[in-house]
């Protein structure tokens, strides 16, 4: 649990960045490009994007193959709904609520939820763990296991660091529901991990 | 100690990877569908099948109307027999007929079809095909319902069509007794 105790690095602001920042230059032409039917220019923002749609649809999903036609949908999406993008936000935080809204609505469609929990009771370690180092993987297998709710909230919110207004915005949820859901994720982490021998 | 628990696992929870490389490239497929020209999305929607039948309707009833008072006979206009109610049929998204109707449809298609023989082969393929059309649009219909279920709109509209088709074997009926009774004259 070592890792668990390391300080906080740079990377706790890295959200915080990615979401505050106004489109970059290139970026900006690109998405004018791509508004314009230019489907190379759209691959370049896919390629510049990707992992971070990926990401946060692989931990709120946790199951590959969902993570992978979540990410597809929401770039999908993305380009059906360009004209809307008015670049008030960054284009990450936009393709990011997108790809939100893309897990939760196909939760809600195909109740794959059931599926993607076998899933992750009949695998020793999530997909998402793959990426993370050494003990952090042990977390990040504890956070695949918690409810869906306590899941969606506290990977938005610890993991990409939004506030409980945004998370909750982008859940759909009161904001006193989130808090609350945060609260209940961490102390289901905490027995999680104390299980295994962690200390938290 | 909960504060020190969360401020640990907050801190640690921010050092988990929040860019993950998918273990494929998604973007051939993002591609495909994206320049694939969109599907023609049928015209068949409910609000078409509202329409169309509504005109189907209104084209079965000019034509039946027509069919009774073209050679001036005495117009019977019967009003819709009051045990044809649809009290028991539930709508929703497993709308059901309620057997009192089924029953009722059953006597009366019977019924209809004995009257039937006794009209002229014209009028006979006329009614005929007022009630071809008629149940066109119930199938329509029910197909539009099977997509949404719920639609009121739709729902009332089967309920009406089906009465529809009543109606129409109710005046076959009419016009043959009417027809019989000036014979008999």
């Amino acid at each position: 649990m070592a890792a668990l105790l390391m300080a906080e690095t740079g990377d706790n602001i890295r959200s915080l960045v990615s979401r505050t920042a106004i489109v970059m230059p290139g970026e900006a032409a690109l998405i004018a490009r791509a508004r314009g039917g230019d489907t190379r220019a759209f691959e370049m923002l896919y390629r510049e994007h990707i992992d971070r749609v990926y990401g946060i649809c692989l931990r709120m999903t946790g199951n590959v193959s969902e993570a992978e036609d979540c990410a597809q949908e929401a770039f999908i999406q993305a380009w059906n709904k360009l004209a809307k993008f008015r670049g008030e936000s960054a284009f990450g935080t936009w393709m990011h609520r997108i790809a939100v809204n893309t897990v939760l609505g196909r939760i809600r469609k195909s109740k794959r939820e059931q599926d993607r929990i076998q899933v992750v009771a009949e695998t020793s370690s999530s997909p998402a763990s793959i990426a993370d180092n050494g003990e952090l993987r042990d977390l990040s297998d504890a956070i695949d296991r918690l409810p869906e709710g306590a899941r969606h909230v506290f990977v938005l919110n610890a993991v990409y660091g939004y506030s409980h207004e945004e998370s909750s915005d982008m859940l759909g949820i009161a904001v006193g529901t989130s808090k609350a859901q945060l609260h209940r994720a961490r102390r289901l982490l905490a027995q999680q991990l104390k299980e295994q021998g962690f200390e938290a | 100690m909960n504060e020190e628990r969360d401020d640990k696992l907050t801190a640690a929870a921010r050092q988990l990877a929040t860019e993950i490389q998918p273990q494929r490239d998604l973007w051939p497929d993002i591609e495909l569908a994206i320049t694939e020209p969109a599907p023609q999305r049928s015209r068949w929607t409910p609000m078409f099948a509202q329409a169309a039948a509504v005109v189907l309707l209104i084209g079965a009833s000019s034509g039946l109307t027509y069919l009774v008072v073209k050679d001036d006979q005495p117009v019977m206009i019967p009003q819709p027999a009051p045990e044809y109610t649809f009290a028991r049929a539930a709508f929703g998204s497993t709308y059901t007929l309620g057997s009192d109707y089924l029953d009722t449809r059953a006597d009366m298609v019977e019924r209809f079809e004995q009257e039937l023989v006794r009209l002229s082969p014209e009028e006979r393929q006329d009614v005929e095909q007022s009630l071809e059309v008629i149940r066109s649009a119930i199938d329509e219909i029910n197909a539009a319902l099977q997509e949404d279920p719920d639609n009121v709109l739709l729902q009332d509209l089967l309920m009406k069509t089906y009465h529809e088709e009543l109606n129409v074997m109710h005046k076959v009926g009419g016009v043959t007794q009417s027809v019989m009774s000036r014979r008999d004259i």
